[in-house]
């Protein structure tokens, strides 16, 4: 390294290799803004007309890429290096969800926050959102929007069964489970929306980058 | 008329849904799908049955070609063959068979979904009504081509004796494991769990340490990649893996490996040998040229 330069200076390291033809792009920086970044590079690629994707996945703080033999992956630093210029203008959608505040954990999940359940879901309700990311399983959707003060660690043991339309907190996280699966997080309470639907189109009712809010 | 142990409909996968959640499920054994297809004059991407331990028995309405790769089921594992109408044919194991490919003429026709006819067991969607079959179903085939049955064998590897090798190379996240973790995972035998099923493979042997997951960011997953859960066991994401994940990565499995590991039964022993990823990404490329070269034999 020359004298005076920060590791800022240096090139970045190339993107990580997940697979023969799979990558892997990082952002740093606080989690809701590096997700921002990871969303704005997976629609940049996505749109970039790039030869041999096969699928992009927006994550946390991650975008990783499935290519074919003739994806070329040094194309693939450039994205990483300025997400949020590469990619075209992209109008989130804005979904108002109606749910039922009947969760299991609806009492513990007010009173860790210091809260009554009634003062909890007043917050709540006034809260914007943004679609992190989908995964866990199909059409499960990361939220986040839920400030510090009411993030709560996970069950310590996860349910057998959650019922499908939960709505959830863990950590930075609102969740919403679209069918009955085993989980470990909060439940707050029920939405009677289908989150998807194979047969229309489009299949899923959210995107990355859709806005959402509740109501009672 | 059998349905066999779990009998799936699979082709080579869902794609372009992972930002949505869906696991790409497909055939466990892509080398025996793209095989046993070839066999019986299909696409190689047509969909067909993965069978698994129990062969299924099934009655052919009309007559059709089968062909069954990567295991020992039936009359004539890697050879394709003709059924006539009302004919019964089964399709038990032979000795050593875990997992097989039975192709059909035309290929299975189930609805797409998705741009697929893969099953995703855990999401009871896409293959035959989103489940494994079930004595009694009914499944239809798409119309054949007309070419004939290719007259070559699919003589696909297969584990043999002793400890299964699968080639793998550095995961995204092995800076995250101390040198006795590391030296246990690339040094030791692990044996696979019964409990594995079509999302991962569960390994047993030495604890790799305990790692820090709970403040971890989910990532997009790879089919191959080992990860490490939190009392420190290492699991093999396989077809039907969740599209996200939050263990660190350990290792990936070479693909060219992931095939023989689909014909390699619970119980027995995998070694991982280290192999740079431009090994894997030459490996693989040479194994497309292999399956492109099949045709060879047409009668």
């Amino acid at each position: 390294m020359r004298p005076g330069a920060t590791v800022w200076d240096n090139v970045p390291p190339p993107v990580k290799e997940t697979g023969e033809y799979a990558w892997l792009l990082a952002f740093e920086g606080e989690e809701a803004e590096a997700n921002e970044a990871a969303r704005s590079a997976a629609a940049a690629i996505r749109t970039s007309g790039m030869a041999g994707l096969v699928d992009v996945v927006p994550a946390a703080r991650t975008v990783l890429v499935l290519g074919s033999p003739e994806l070329d992956a040094s194309r693939l630093e450039a994205f990483e290096a300025a997400p949020r210029h590469a990619g075209p203008a992209f109008s989130p959608r804005r979904h108002e969800i109606r749910m039922t505040p009947d969760g299991a954990d609806l009492d513990e999940i007010a009173s860790r926050s210091g809260l009554s359940p009634d003062a909890f879901l007043e917050v709540f309700v006034q809260l914007d959102f943004t679609v992190g990311f989908l995964g866990f399983s199909t059409g499960f959707a990361y939220l986040y929007g839920l400030p510090k003060a009411l993030h709560l660690p996970r069950r310590g043991t996860p349910r057998a069964a959650v019922p499908a339309g939960s709505v959830a907190l863990a950590g930075p996280y609102v969740g919403i489970y679209p069918a009955p699966t085993p989980g470990g997080w909060n439940l707050l309470g029920r939405t009677a929306r289908r989150l998807f639907d194979l047969r229309a189109d489009p299949p899923f009712l959210f995107a990355p980058g859709d806005r959402v809010r509740f109501r009672l | 008329m059998e349905p066999g142990l779990l009998t799936t409909v699979q082709d080579l996968g869902r794609y372009g849904w992972a930002s949505s959640g869906v696991p790409a499920a497909g055939a466990l054994d892509e080398e025996a799908l793209r095989l046993a297809n070839r066999l019986v004059g299909n696409v190689e991407s047509a969909a067909a049955l993965e069978i698994t331990f129990v062969g299924p028995v099934l009655r052919a309405a009309g007559d059709l070609d089968l062909a069954v790769a990567g295991g020992a089921f039936g009359p004539a594992p890697g050879k394709a063959f003709r059924v006539a109408d009302g004919e019964i044919m089964s399709l038990a194991s032979g000795p050593g068979a875990t997992r097989a490919i039975a192709a059909v003429g035309g290929g299975i026709d189930v609805p797409l979904v998705l741009g697929s006819r893969s099953t995703c067991v855990s999401g009871r969607f896409g293959g035959f009504q989103g489940r494994r079959l079930q004595r009694g179903d009914f499944l239809s085939v798409l119309p054949a081509s007309a070419a004939p049955l290719v007259d070559a064998s699919a003589d696909l590897r297969q584990p043999g004796d002793g400890d299964v090798v699968l080639r793998a190379f550095a995961g995204s996240d092995e800076a995250e494991f101390d040198a006795a973790a590391l030296a246990a995972f690339w040094g030791t035998p692990w044996r696979i769990l019964p409990e594995s099923n079509r999302m991962g493979l569960r390994l047993s042997g030495p604890s790799l340490g305990l790692v820090e997951t709970a403040s971890r960011a989910s990532e997009g997953t790879t089919r191959g990649t080992v990860q490490v859960t939190a009392d420190g066991h290492p699991i093999v994401l396989l077809a039907e893996r969740p599209t996200t994940g939050g263990y660190p990565k350990i290792a990936v499995v070479a693909a060219i490996d992931l095939d023989l590991l689909a014909r390699t039964p619970p119980g027995r022993n995998v070694r991982f040998e280290r192999i740079p990823v431009t090994e894997a990404r030459r490996l693989v490329d040479a194994r497309e040229a292999r399956l492109r070269a099949f045709s060879g034999g047409r009668t």
